[in-house]
């Protein structure tokens, strides 16, 4: 089946009109505990065996049980993103890049391609996420072009999500001196709040190395075919990569701000260049996971 | 090895199905119980202000600020000159107000011209709360690059020079926000990052 952005609507309604908190923030509210434990046993299942190769989600997911790959073309609508100096906007940029992605896998591949915006739409990033999670996405993919004060900053680069460790771990510690025993009966909001922080990022980090090898095929492939200069795989808190339950990278083509790499960027051939090089990223993780 | 394979997409079904159930339940929760009391939580935790200070009358504190540099990509810091006290907080908001003037150098300033404080709060628990004006959202036209620049120009200049301050937490007009340009996660207190700082 071929999904895109018509799926929007049902998403949002199950997700998030303005007053909907996020998802973490829904599991934050007055959560029952039995339910609370539930969900405890079975993320760990999923965090435990993210650490042992070849058993289970999501490490070892052979490439035969990848079947949908969501592209999520950033910002659109009121949110332009980046602006460049000739008048070049990150969001037109991106869903071309987006459209150009989602033809070739679909040309090439057997894979179900979900769009969470096919034209120039408001998306808010919460239902990005809820796009992908509802899709039961496998990978998850969000382009943009860059923006920097410095003129002259230029190049690509792959993101994947940092969740903070340190700051995690500092939680997670905290939580279990304050509830290793009679937890049923100490429970309080501010310790859901925290439980919940804790199971999310552990689910999470069961993704985080993939996401980072999917970063390095893709990166690999953006500067071999665009000849643009290296700028390496990095970690930042991104807000649409936290919210994804799957693989997740966020691409980072070239500089709208830098203009000559604008005057790159508003070119098909290049952005036809940056979905191919995507394109040659993904099939060989795919390859590697295999 | 089917085995293997079915063991894996039971195991994964049972983690998006406890995910669903969770969430819905919680939903109905939400909607039940609870609600908006975030910022009325935040309120009732203020450190309340701290008697005035002999400090206070005239006395000066030095504070490191973050800009960009035209060079490279990262933060360099620069030292200015505040009135002291009385609570830290006081002192962060005057910090913040120098940081957007921008550098006395040629640094570039991370931040747009016409962003504006509205309230710095300190929790008991080493949490900062930087309440901004909608224009530090609308008045620039944030790439990635930026973005990172304009959150942890924030953090650092808050978490590296006040000792109470742990972490900091961004609010727009006094709500949470998902971004300030559609990329970096407001939802999560920040920690200082010295990785962006050039040495
Ligand atoms: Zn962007």
């Amino acid at each position: 089946m071929l999904s895109d952005a018509g799926s929007i609507p049902a998403a949002s309604t199950s997700f998030g009109s303005s007053d909907v908190l996020n998802n973490r923030k829904l599991l934050t509210r007055a959560a029952g505990l039995p339910l609370l434990l539930f969900f405890a046993g079975s993320l760990s299942v999923a965090g435990l065996s993210g650490q042992v190769p070849s058993q289970g989600p999501p490490a070892a997911r052979g490439a035969e049980r990848i079947k949908t790959v969501v592209i999520d073309p950033g910002h659109g609508g009121i949110e332009v993103g980046a602006k460049g100096k000739f008048g070049n906007l990150e969001k037109e940029i991106t869903l071309a890049v987006g459209l150009k992605l989602k033809a070739l896998i679909e040309k090439n591949m057997a894979f179900n391609v979900v769009m969470t915006r096919d034209r120039d739409v408001d998306v808010s990033i919460e239902n990005r996420s809820a796009i992908a999670n509802n899709h039961k996405a496998d990978i998850f993919i969000s382009i943009h072009a860059n923006g920097a004060l410095q003129k002259k900053a230029q190049g690509s680069e792959t993101f994947f999500l940092n969740l903070n460790a340190t700051d995690e771990e500092t939680r997670r510690l905290a939580y279990l001196e304050n509830n290793s025993s009679q937890l049923e009966s100490r429970i309080d909001p501010s310790s859901d709040d925290d439980l919940m922080m804790i199971l999310w990022d552990m689910a999470q980090t069961a993704y985080i190395r993939e996401s980072s090898r999917l970063a390095e095929m893709v990166q690999g492939e953006l500067n071999a075919l665009l000849g643009t200069r290296n700028r390496g795989i990095k970690q930042a808190p991104f807000k649409v990569l936290a919210g994804v339950a799957c693989p997740a990278i966020l691409v980072e083509a070239a500089f709208l701000s830098n203009p000559e790499e604008e005057k790159r960027l508003a070119s098909e051939q290049f952005q036809a260049g940056i979905a191919d090089a995507i394109y040659r990223g993904l099939a060989r993780y795919l390859r590697s996971v295999t | 090895m089917a085995e293997e394979k079915k063991a894996g997409i039971s195991r994964r079904a049972f983690v998006l199905g406890g995910l669903a159930v969770a969430l819905v339940a919680l939903a109905v929760l939400f909607y039940t119980g609870g609600g908006r009391e975030e910022i009325r939580h935040i309120a009732e935790t203020v450190l309340p202000k701290a008697a005035p200070s002999e400090e206070e009358t005239g006395g000066r504190v030095s504070v490191t600020l973050f800009f960009l540099s035209d060079d490279d990509d990262l933060l360099h810091r620069e030292t200015r000159e505040i009135a002291a006290g009385p609570t830290p907080a006081d002192e962060a908001e005057r910090a913040l107000e120098e940081l957007i003037k921008g550098s006395e150098k040629d640094y570039l300033s991370p931040l747009p011209p016409q962003a504006r404080v509205r309230q710095v709060f300190v929790n008991k628990d080493g949490t900062a709360y930087v309440d901004f004006g909608k224009e530090i959202m609308e008045k620039f036209s944030y790439g990635s690059s930026s973005e990172l620049a304009a959150v942890y120009a924030v953090v650092n200049t808050l978490a590296v020079n006040f000792r109470p301050i742990k972490r900091v937490v961004i609010l727009v007009e006094g709500a949470e926000r998902e971004t300030l340009g559609g990329h970096v996660d407001l939802s999560r207190p920040f920690a200082a990052n010295l990785a962006l700082v050039a040495k």
